[in-house]
């Protein structure tokens, strides 16, 4: 093999070597931003939506707290926006199922919610239900805590599975670096090797030509050895030729 | 000593391991188990450090010397284990840095001690590669290398002679192109007839290929957290036990024995002895286990059956947890720990026929000296052991126990309690895997500091090179 082909191989060799160390992180950290995506996307979205839904239940609750009080106008509108608000983060929970048996625990809150809605669509203001309390008691907040329940097993499961996947997530950015050490390490070994062979196969040899020729020079018969087939043999032997011309 | 030659016939040794990471690439891509990058980068770096060398050094120069071949068997154990550790420590999880060095030479040296928690958890190509180290390492890297690429013969007899013991190269007595055939053929026989059987048991086809990697290497690294103890099979057990025994004798004699030969396992006094004192062991633990209570008798003979076999044979399968047993078989077990099987098998460690020398030593030194002028001769096998080797054999077992217990008071000062230090040592060194207390068959090597597990990683690659290998490499002075 000719000496630049060598070389050559040995360059490529390095670059191929972090070419590959660089192509393997590049793909870990897609996965990495895949894995984060995962995590913005689908639990903290849900997250989100179940936090809405308990502060326009709570809201809702205040509402039917002032109805009771008999204050008919404020209760009825702060019931009507929160009730809007609580549909629209139910909406978008329903929308975004990305954990297993998760669309049950919409369903639920579903149920829950639509039991406890019934109970407050008729008349409180100017009805037996004014003032109350027992009927708020023993009728109104324990639906009111079932929702929330079910609103907190929701959450609870994307919390869940949001951990998961940023502990996924810690374990990937390892497998990302991992690779990119391990290049560093090969790398440095490698170059060691590439310049002992440099030296041993092509500085050496030349080396020994030198001395040969200087020595033939003195009178001694010209006796270097090269063991590689390449250049420095074809020198070797032109020199021999040479000499023995002389 | 020419260095590049020696690191071209390392990268012979690489090229040989690119083969089972890219088996294991090819379980990774059919069961889309997310560690092919991991296999295909693993198996390029390997290829890579094994061709390169080629390039520069002529194949006109690859005639060795001892030295060098020290150094390529040294060095080459020491490079393949550094290589085998990458898929470890890419997979990342329970795998750190010195995690992954620890299973990968555990898995070499065939010890079989894991630091996993949690073997199960791991993709079947990742169980693969583990399984495939011990089948490596159970022939000896350098000897795989040598059968499988070409190469020049003298220098196949010059790393020959450096792999194997003295004792092992004269019971073999062959050229080292046959002993090397002889090998490999039992050692590829034993594993596919295991197999089989293991499949025919009821294993899956996978669980069976990887047990029987780890059995015939005498190694102990089971796909399950449970180890054989998984299966609750007896017919399973009977059939590690047999392969566990056969793979801890001498593959010469087992040779010998398929083709019929004179020199054969039913003739060798060796072998006679090996299987005598596994019985007795058996015998004596079954005893103790029935009267503690630890079951019916045939209970107590299931269990100690296979553990002292499983420990006397250095594999270090388990079927029950032997840490909870009474102190006087735990003992017993840990003597078969320091025994080790016989030479020319894959077990390492002290090994049984070294321990026949020293008796025989002690014997004729006694008759020495009530006749002093005898002409008393040591003989093995009905062969006369040469002096040379007679020291060889005491000087080994000086340093053997000596390097355990140096290795155990630095265990102890990391504060290490007494038993887990001295019987994990003994496991290293021997190769055989499980010990006692924290280390116990059915519990792993995690909760040791990082620092022991280098101690121990170091003993098993000294069990497993023999202690003089390692010394001369290291008093090499001129590289």
């Amino acid at each position: 093999m000719k000496i630049k082909l060598k070389l050559f191989l040995g360059f490529f060799t390095l670059v191929l070597m972090l070419a590959l160390a660089g192509a393997y992180s590049i793909i870990e950290f897609t996965r990495i931003s895949s894995s984060v995506n995962a995590i913005l996307e689908d639990n903290y979205q849900s997250i989100q939506a179940t936090k809405n839904m308990l502060e326009a239940l709570e809201r809702e609750d205040s509402g039917i707290l002032l109805l009771l009080m008999g204050n008919f106008r404020e209760g009825r509108q702060t019931i009507t926006v929160s009730d809007s608000s609580f549909l629209q983060a139910l909406d978008i929970a329903r929308n975004n199922l990305t954990e297993e048996n998760e669309k049950q625990y919409v369903a639920d809150i579903e149920s829950h919610y639509s039991r406890y809605r019934s109970l407050i669509e008729y008349p409180i203001v100017n009805t037996s239900r004014q003032g109350n309390i027992e009927w708020y008691e023993t009728e109104v907040y324990p639906l009111f805590q079932e929702v929330k329940e079910s609103i907190h097993a929701l959450m609870d499961l994307n919390q869940t599975s949001m951990y998961r996947e940023a502990m996924t997530l810690k374990e990937k950015s390892k497998r990302a670096i991992m690779p990119g050490i391990v290049a560093i390490g090969a790398g440095i070994v490698f170059t060691l090797i590439f310049n002992l062979f440099i030296n041993y196969y092509l500085v050496a040899p030349v080396k020994r030509l030198v001395h040969s020729i200087r020595n033939y020079k003195r009178g001694t018969v010209f006796g270097a050895e090269i063991e590689t087939r390449d250049e420095l043999k074809d020198l070797e032997n032109s020199i021999r030729d040479l000499t023995a011309k002389l | 000593m020419r260095i590049p030659l020696i690191i071209r016939h390392i990268g012979g040794i690489l090229l040989f391991t690119s083969l089972f990471l890219f088996i294991a690439l090819i379980l990774s891509l059919y069961d889309r188990d997310g560690t092919s990058l991991i296999f295909l980068y693993c198996s390029i770096l390997c290829l890579i450090f094994g061709l390169f060398p080629m390039i520069f050094v002529p194949a006109s120069t690859l005639t060795i010397n001892i030295r060098e071949g020290i150094a390529i068997v040294v060095a080459g154990w020491f490079v393949i284990c550094l290589f085998g550790s990458l898929p470890y420590l890419l997979w990342g999880g329970e795998f750190s840095l010195i995690n992954a060095w620890f299973e990968s030479v555990s898995g070499y040296t065939t010890t079989g001690s894991s630091i996993l928690n949690d073997v199960e958890g791991l993709p079947r190509s990742l169980l693969f590669w583990r399984s495939s180290t011990h089948w490596i390492g159970g022939l000896g890297v350098i000897l795989f290398t040598l059968i499988i690429l070409p190469g020049k013969d003298s220098a196949k007899f010059v790393l020959v002679s450096t792999e194997l013991s003295e004792i092992a190269r004269q019971n073999f007595r062959e050229s080292s192109k046959r002993t090397l055939h002889v090998l490999f053929f039992v050692y590829i026989g034993l594993t596919l007839a295991e197999t089989i059987l293991l499949k025919v048991c009821g294993m899956s086809l996978f669980d069976a290929v990887n047990h029987a990697f780890a059995t015939i290497a005498t190694g102990g690294f089971s796909t399950r957290n449970l180890s054989i103890s998984h299966y609750n099979s007896i017919r399973i057990e009977v059939v590690i036990m047999l392969f566990m025994v056969l793979s801890g004798i001498n593959f010469g004699l087992l040779f010998g024995t398929v083709t019929l030969k004179s020199r054969n396992i039913f003739t060798s006094s060796i072998v006679r002895w090996f299987i005598l004192v596994l019985f007795t062991g058996i015998l004596l633990v079954t005893a103790r286990l029935y009267a503690s209570g630890y079951g019916s008798l045939w209970h107590s003979i299931r269990y100690a059956s296979f553990q002292v076999l499983s420990l006397g044979t250095t594999t270090g399968f388990a079927t029950t947890d032997t840490g909870n047993w009474p102190v006087f078989t735990q003992l017993i077990l840990i003597y078969f720990t320091l025994q080790c099987a016989c030479i020319g098998s894959t077990s390492g460690g002290l090994k049984f026929d070294r321990i026949i020398i020293f008796f025989k030593s002690l014997n004729k030194q006694l008759r020495l000296i009530r006749h002093p002028r005898a002409a008393v001769v040591c003989k093995l096998e009905n062969r006369p052991v040469s002096e040379q080797l007679e020291n060889q054999t005491l000087v080994f077992t000086v340093l053997y126990l000596l390097i355990i217990l140096i290795s155990t008071l630095a265990l102890t000062a990391m504060d290490v309690d007494l038993m887990t230090s001295f019987s994990g040592v003994a496991a290293t060194i021997g190769n055989v895997g499980p010990g006692f207390g924290e280390v116990s068959s059915l519990a792993n090597y995690s909760g040791l500091p990082a620092g022991a597990k280098i101690i121990l990683s170091l003993d098993m690659l000294i069990g497993r090179l023999e202690i003089f290998n390692i010394l001369i490499f290291f008093s090499l002075k001129k590289f």
